[in-house]
């Protein structure tokens, strides 16, 4: 098992390496350039490539980049000038985190619930129900989902805050906002997951054997149906917690994902390779969790094990 | 297994539990009061009647509490880049002279004298200190506009200072900083020569926070850290920023400005709030004294708003040089002029909010001694349209360009991701086919997009586009249309334009100067160059209790420098 | 066994007579796998009311436009943000266009890119991930880890370059939505067949020497067909706001033309002004939603082999 951790870790390594040279250069080459403004004369333009050395050759710009990033530092943002992006990560990650964890706690356990219940109700009207619920948590994006929180909650009847992140009752709203997908997301797939399973062997072997159903349920069943949801939460959690862009800025929230999508916009590189590297490496984390997680809640799977080295 | 399960839920909930005492925000009000008891609303539980505190002690503490969408990208004044940066500059640094809503007051600068042919400004100091009680020198002032003029510091507003002698060659690393036409012949006297007659010198300098004076100590200290939070810069204007973090930037008032007794307000937060229904929200809750209304909301405030001009001028820019050969024909461009009636693309595109426009220089800038708007009644092309005309030119121009069928003319309308810029162009495009029966096509780029490179490349057929004026003359709207100017990104070249705007430099005559200009707008304008379309009327709502608000459509909108708080 | 125990002979039995004709006949008709599917689908009723809004929807987007008296683009400024009426069946939006008719033509665009996107990233996403998950090693090491490295990416930049590679349009949409769409499907159903391919139905195929390929597509792959369902199913309003997303920031269709996600977007805006022009759009992609989910579901049961024949 370290073994197989060490050489994980090594590939995610190589892997967040790779990534940053790929998008380093990708985004040389998308149309437009980092310094826009009606007002920019090509004498300005000139002195700003210089300051930010982009009159080097682009591999020269490359190596200096990655020896920098060796150091753990990103550089300075090229919108915000007199800001470096460890400081913007430094100041905004806190916020996003906060909110995403909140939202992934939310998301998780109700989903579950919900998914379940689901499932062991299959084709009555709790479970269509719960079908409806999972269905309209999937397709009303958080744009519509966030504003009518806002409206009725915060504006209409006036029971939590409307905006900004100032103590537990702000946290609220954008966190039922922001799991509201992910929770429908996990209700779906636990139902269709817990549905798969119980036509399987085991469970009939189990009931044979005379179980009670609840020992089945939790036992066999959500043991073995909750896989799939692991593997969906992987990315999602890196996702979730580096920052949602529509959520925090309807509830003007300090976080990330601002930052993170008018990075791209406004063609502000280093801001663009901050923010890439370090949701990376945290996607790179999460997943790896979710590998070893499959060798934990199902003995079965020894994916940890290179058993097969064909 | 399920055990295992449920405590990973539970280190979860932990988890929760723990950041949740962590992080929040500050309440920003109370931190411009300089009340430390604001922590306590980070403290666990009991967060309600923290935050009923705080809203108390911001009452009594006179605080004004604003929005923007955006947060300022730099809170180094040389390196303001934007109307926002350029506010927060006004509010915290003291130019030569002070320009309040287009009125020029003395600054740390008591009184100046000019010469007789406009190129050289003398001003006076007077004794003011920096927030830290140092005392504000001429030298200061001097190293401030050389640092904004010097390639290595990379300011992108430094074309601001190529008014200044020699500040072009400067900028382009030319000449050396110290061949820059501004000196200290002692410490109370600063020189500033231009490069040409410059009638609207002060009002720029006062409204353009790049031209503040700078402490080299302190910019030296903290070297391209300099201003990257409140706490690492110092400020020599009315308020000193206290914090900057988490888009919530705090002033108070600067008791150690020259001026300190006539600013009334004990502080301010902004708040950026990306979203304008939020803002609104806010307001409405009381959590804002100040918000701009989004267009759509203006009908539902009728009685209780405001407005002022933010000097925005949005047009269709039409670029000369693309290959579409239509639009270098002079009958098709006034077809697309006529074609458009303004009042109706007001209505359709600003919910009738914004003022339609149908000339180049918006009527408010300064004219020979009142407004331009005033003196030069500008006659083109009705705001109603005019369909008749709009077909004989069209027909005119088809003839000229040998075709037949309306439909056959394709016309591309570029524009930007910003949500208003989308429905304008679908808009013209109804407008221009309901009226010409031509085939109009819309085309969507990202902002970094148009200005770093569809613009300034020429490539595209006709762009929507604005300016805001940097300064209250004529000329910074007729730039743009004259060959050798930068932001030309229309590609327009006319000989006549461009000797009138030239002569127009070394005229020292006002009024003569004023003709001149006014000419220059009436050719582009029968020459049909652009397609004007609106100024932008800023709907906003203001606290009650708050007077002495001032709004300038130049470089600042909001200026709060001398707003009261009544009891 | 016989009376009273005694043994059977042939004597007991009569012959009483044999029609050749009638042997080969059968007593049931003889339907096929799709039959039997369309059989048990019909039965199925949420599953049937699904594929009849379906269909609807289809149909409406098709002609809806064509009857209409108003352009999807005729803006008029005397209905600006106009409620449903008689005139204007579901309002107008606030330009004055009409809902009705612009609702439609938007779904042309969201049914057309929704459903292609996402089945086409399910299926690239089952191949890769079924084979990365079943042959597991280097493949798998190599597979997974081009996955980080595109999850990594920002998607905008991958679309932005891809427009800039083969042009604006609802291809390039398509295209680029699936260069990284396929991801999330690979890593579930990878580790579905991790889970899958040491259990004993599996085991034994191996040991009665069926291929590889043959025993993910003939045991692996239906046994995970509901979860495929239900991730397509949620993967289609995904690709409705993506578009919506890309086509703001000029990447998708033009202006004029009109999406769902475009309506909704534009409809969010006027929430405290005009609510009906985002809760239109809203129903509609919602009731798509569901009415896709209730089929998905029935045709995941219609579908599957365990149960074919029966009654369920």
């Amino acid at each position: 098992m370290l073994k197989y951790v060490l050489k994980r870790v090594l590939a995610a390594l190589i892997t967040l390496f790779v990534l940053v040279s790929v998008v380093f250069f990708m985004v040389r080459v998308m149309p437009g350039e980092p310094f826009t403004s009606a007002k920019l004369t090509p004498a300005v333009a000139a002195n700003m490539e210089k300051y930010y050395g982009f009159d080097k050759p682009l591999p020269v710009q490359y190596v200096q980049y990655i020896g920098k990033l060796l150091q753990g530092d990103f550089g300075y943002s090229m919108k915000y000038t007199n800001r470096t992006v460890n400081d913007i990560i430094g100041e905004t990650f806190p916020f996003s985190a906060d909110l995403g964890i909140r939202a992934l706690v939310i998301a998780i356990s109700f989903g579950l619930v919900l998914g379940i219940i689901s499932a062991l109700n299959r084709g009555n009207k709790i479970d269509f129900i719960c079908v409806i619920i999972a269905i309209i948590g999937t397709s009303v994006p958080d744009f519509i989902m966030g504003a009518f929180l806002q409206y009725f909650f915060g504006i209409k009847w006036g029971l939590l805050p409307i905006a900004q992140y100032k103590g537990f009752e702000y946290t609220i709203l954008p966190s039922v906002a922001l799991a509201f997908f992910t929770l429908a997301s996990v209700s779906r797939i636990m139902r269709s997951s817990m549905l798969e399973v119980v036509g399987q062997d085991y469970i009939k072997t189990a009931k044979a054997k005379g179980l009670s159903d609840l020992r089945i349920v939790g036992r066999h069943q959500i043991r073995n149906a909750i896989m799939p949801v692991i593997t969906m939460l992987g990315p999602t959690v890196a996702a979730v917690l580096t920052g949602t862009f529509v959520i925090e800025s309807i509830y003007a929230i300090p976080g990330m994902g601002k930052y993170y999508v008018e990075s791209v916009s406004t063609n502000d590189y280093s801001m663009i390779l901050g923010m890439t590297v370090f949701y990376g490496a945290f996607l790179i984390i999460c997943n790896l969790i979710v590998d070893i997680l499959y060798g934990i809640v199902d003995p079965r799977v020894r994916i940890a094990t290179p058993v097969e080295d064909s | 297994m399920k055990k295992k399960l449920i405590s990973l839920l539970l280190a979860g909930v932990l988890a929760f539990g723990l950041i949740g005492c962590g992080v929040y925000e500050q309440d920003g009000a109370a931190a411009a009061a300089g009340a430390a008891d604001s922590q306590s609303a980070q403290a666990e539980g009991g967060e309600e009647t923290a935050a009923e505190e705080t809203g108390s002690t911001a009452a009594s503490e006179k605080v004004f509490r604003y929005s923007e969408t955006q947060a300022p990208t730099s809170l180094d004044p040389i390196k303001a880049n934007c109307i926002e940066d350029n506010e927060v500059g006004h509010m915290t640094q003291e130019c030569l002279v002070r320009n309040t809503a287009g009125n020029v007051e003395p600054g740390i600068a008591e009184s100046w004298e000019t010469s007789a042919d406009g190129l050289t400004y003398t001003f006076h100091l007077r004794d003011a200190l920096w927030s830290d009680g140092e005392p504000i020198t001429a030298n200061d002032f001097v190293y401030g506009l050389r640092r904004l003029m010097n390639p290595e510091t990379a300011s992108p507003y430094a074309f601001i200072g190529e008014y200044v002698k020699n500040g072009a060659a400067v900028e382009a690393g030319e000449k050396s900083v110290e061949e820059l036409g501004i000196s200290a012949p002692d410490d109370k006297t600063v020189v500033i020569e231009l490069e040409n007659n410059t009638p609207y010198f002060l009002s720029l300098i006062g409204s353009s926070c790049q031209f503040c004076p700078q402490r080299q100590d302190v910019v030296e200290k903290y070297g391209a850290d300099y201003a990257a939070t409140a706490d690492k810069s110092i400020y020599s204007g009315p308020f000193v920023m206290v914090s900057s973090e988490n888009q919530q930037y705090v002033f108070k008032k600067n008791e150690n400005y020259w001026n300190a007794k006539m600013i009334k307000l004990d502080g301010a937060v902004l708040n950026v709030i990306p979203d304008q229904s939020t803002a609104l929200a806010m307001y409405e809750s009381g959590e804002l004294d100040f918000v701009k209304l989004p267009t759509e909301q203006v009908a539902n405030y009728d009685d209780v708003d405001h407005e002022y001009m933010n000097g925005n001028e949005d047009f269709i820019y039409i670029n000369e040089d693309c290959d579409n050969k239509i639009l270098k024909n002079k009958n098709f461009r006034l077809a697309l002029n006529y074609g458009i009636d303004r009042n109706t693309y007001i209505t359709l595109a600003t919910n009738g909010v914004y003022a339609p426009c149908n000339a180049l220089v918006m009527p408010l800038v300064s004219g020979a001694e009142t407004t331009y708007g005033e003196e030069y009644k500008v006659e083109s092309f009705p705001m109603d349209g005019d369909n008749e005309l709009a077909k004989q030119y069209l027909e005119t121009a088809m003839k000229e360009e040998g075709i037949s069928d309306p439909k056959d003319i394709k016309v591309e309308i570029t524009t930007t991701d910003v949500e208003a810029s989308k429905i304008i162009a679908e808009v013209v495009q109804e407008l221009w086919t309901q009226s010409l029966g031509i085939t109009v096509t819309v085309r969507q780029v990202t902002y970094a997009d148009i200005y770093g490179s569809v613009f300034p490349n020429g490539d595209y057929e006709v762009g929507y586009g604005g300016w805001g004026p940097d300064y209250s003359d004529p000329y910074t709207y007729l730039e743009l249309f004259k060959s050798d100017c930068a932001y030309n990104y229309s590609n327009y070249k006319n000989d006549a334009v461009d000797k009138l705007l030239e002569d127009s430099k070394s005229e020292t005559d006002v009024k003569k100067r004023m003709d001149m200009l006014n000419s220059a707008e009436k050719m582009l304008l029968d020459d049909g160059a652009l397609v004007p379309l609106q100024l932008r009327q800023q709907h906003y709502l203001l606290n009650e209790k708050i007077t002495g608000m001032n709004f300038f459509f130049c470089s600042i909108n909001t200026d709060w420098t001398y707003a009261e708080y009544a009891e | 066994m016989g009376e009273n125990g005694k043994e059977m002979t042939r004597d007991m039995f009569v012959i009483r007579g044999k029609n050749v004709n009638k042997m080969e006949t059968m007593s049931r008709p003889n339907i096929s796998f799709w039959q039997d599917a369309w059989r048990r689908l019909k039965k199925n009723k949420s599953a049937f009311t699904g594929l009849v809004i379906v269909v609807i929807y289809s149909l409406l987007a098709v002609f809806a436009p064509m009857f209409s008296r108003y352009g999807f683009s005729d803006m008029d400024p005397n209905s600006m943000n106009a409620l449903p009426s008689l005139v204007h069946w579901l309002g107008c939006d606030s330009t004055g266009r009409d809902l009705w008719v612009r609702i439609w033509m938007g779904a042309r665009v969201s049914l057309t890119i929704g459903l292609s996107a996402a089945t086409i990233n399910m299926c690239i996403g089952a191949v890769i991930g079924g084979l990365s998950g079943y042959y597991g090693g280097k493949l798998d090491m190599v597979v997974m880890r081009i996955v980080d490295i595109l999850y990594g990416i920002p998607s905008l930049i991958v679309t932005i370059l891809v427009m800039v590679v083969i042009g604006r349009g609802i291809a390039t949409l398509i295209i680029a939505m699936c260069i990284v769409g396929w991801i999330g499907t690979c890593r579930f159903v990878r580790g579905e067949v991790y889970r899958l391919k040491n259990q004993d139905f599996v085991l034994a195929a191996k040991v009665l020497g069926v291929k590889n390929l043959s025993i993910i597509i003939r045991h692996i792959i239906p046994n995970i067909m509901g979860l495929l369902v239900t991730n397509l199913c949620m993967a289609i309003p995904g690709a409705i706001f993506q578009e919506a997303f890309l086509s703001y920031i000029g990447l998708g269709i033009t202006p004029p033309n009109c999406s769902w996600g475009i309506l909704a977007k534009e409809g969010i805006k006027m929430l405290r002004v005009a609510p009906h022009e985002v809760l239109i759009p809203a129903f509609f992609i919602c009731t798509t939603m569901l009415a896709l989910n209730l089929l998905g579901d029935g045709l995941r049961d219609a579908l599957d082999p365990r149960l074919r024949g029966s009654e369920g």
